[in-house]
């Protein structure tokens, strides 16, 4: 008897794959509060203080395509659960977070001047980002975990990410 | 389609548990990180809010024939993270850019919770010949360069710099000695000598302004003293005879003043007698 297709089945003994209609759909719904937090609040945020004489180090630009860059590795990464994709796309969410991060890091001191030139402020934030950086530092370590179990024993995982 | 048929109540494997206990490792990190993020924020709004202040700048004449600027830097720390390594430096130049003194403070650390008083006091050396001279005859705008460098939280170094410039009120403003026309004959000579001024400063202008008449050869001719007691804003203009050496000429001369209220006597511009 040869196995399934590469895509589990809806239901079977053991565990429970939501289908891939629902999974985009729950994936829709997350970019709403994804969308807000990486995107929405920092640009609402850079814009408030730019239209206040501060402005920060990094542009809205940067923000929006970072943002849109996490949100959509996000979502492939979530949509992917229940397949072998499952494990690179958790390598590749990690990995731009690390960047984002890295990029972050590598505009460090702020430096803001007052209007007017009678005062600055130079703030370092470098070793609160490498501290940051352990977060998707540690994602990029279970995504090789879950890539090499996948391969070693494919769909092993599913019972326990998807339990009956 | 045995494969699929898996119990989940059996144990996971170990690839899995340890993917699984990274995840929450990360996910644990991730929310200290976030809280850590958000008090240090707080914290740090808090100690912007509590408003740094420099109290009773006051400026005086040092026993020591400068003039000190003293007072206090407060610095509240209401946050709950300590500023650790506080450095503060001042320098003061004049309006010409010649730099006069430099005062600093610290390194030093602020708990949580608590505030620091830094207590500051610069010396302005005060003569004819030093940059300060100025200082005691001329109003002016003196350049303050102030910055502090401090580390927040452990883990954020802040760096602040503020340039401002401060009035100066000279407590010997428009200062002058005018020598009038001799008079009297024989051994006994006079001549009037007329000290006027405006005291500009922030603190009285007390003691004895003591001066010399000398000739053009730097033969003392005659001298004698004013007694000061000018508050700040008032003017002086005050004359008094004095009596010439037999034979001394003042003409081509010039008048030494020397003020002394007590401590080592400051030197105050010399005047041309014409």
């Amino acid at each position: 008897m040869s196995a399934p297709a590469a895509t589990p089945s809806r239901e079977v003994t053991g565990y429970r794959i939501p289908s891939l209609g629902y999974r985009i759909v729950i994936a829709a719904l997350k970019l709403i509060p994804s969308f807000v937090l990486l995107i929405l609040l920092p640009v609402a945020a850079l814009t408030f203080l730019g239209a206040h004489g501060v402005s920060l180090p990094i542009s809205t630009y940067a923000v929006e395509v970072w943002g849109i860059a996490l949100i959509a590795v996000g979502t492939a990464r979530y949509i992917s659960k229940p397949t072998a994709a499952f494990g690179p796309l958790s390598i590749a969410a990690s990995t731009v977070s690390f960047l984002y991060l890295y990029y972050a890091l590598s505009l460090s001191p702020y430096r803001l001047v007052v209007p007017g030139g009678s005062a600055s402020l130079v703030a370092g934030y470098s070793m609160f980002l490498e501290l940051m950086m352990i977060v998707p530092a540690i994602g990029i370590v279970v995504g090789i975990l879950v890539t090499v179990e996948d391969v070693r024993s494919p769909k092993e995982r599913l019972p326990f990410d998807f339990p009956a | 389609m045995s494969a699929l048929v898996v119990p989940t109540h059996r144990r996971p494997p170990g690839i899995y548990r340890l993917a699984r206990g990274l995840r929450w490792l990360s996910a644990l990190v991730f929310v200290a990180l976030l809280i850590f993020a958000a008090t240090v924020g707080y914290s740090a709004f808090e100690v912007a809010r509590s408003s740094p202040q420099s109290r009773g700048l006051t400026a005086s004449f040092a026993p020591n024939g400068t003039i000190e600027i003293g007072g206090s830097f407060t610095l509240a720390n209401p946050g709950y993270y300590p500023i650790q390594g506080l450095a503060l430096t001042a320098r003061i130049s004049n309006e010409t850019g010649v730099f006069l003194g430099e005062v600093g403070t610290g390194p030093t650390t602020i708990a949580p919770s608590a505030t620091a008083v830094f207590p500051l006091a610069l010396y302005l050396p005060v003569s004819t010949t030093g940059p300060s001279a100025s200082l005691l005859t001329e109003d002016q705008y003196l350049g303050v360069d102030a910055w502090a460098n401090a580390t927040y939280a452990y883990l954020f170094p802040l760096s602040v710099a503020l340039t401002e410039n401060r009035s100066w009120g000279a407590p010997f403003e428009g200062f002058t000695v005018s020598v009038g026309t001799p008079s009297g004959g024989g051994g006994n000579i006079t001549i009037p000598v007329t000290v006027a001024f405006r005291n500009d400063a922030s603190f009285p202008t007390a003691g004895t302004l003591a001066f010399v008449i000398e000739s053009a050869l730097l033969t003392p001719c005659g001298g004698g003293s004013f007694t000061l007691g000018v508050p700040p804003g008032d003017s002086y203009d005050e004359t008094e005879n004095v009596a010439l050496s037999p034979g001394c000429s003042p003409a081509g001369g010039h008048v030494s003043s020397t003020y002394s209220n007590g401590g080592t006597p400051v030197s105050l511009p010399p005047e041309g007698i014409p």
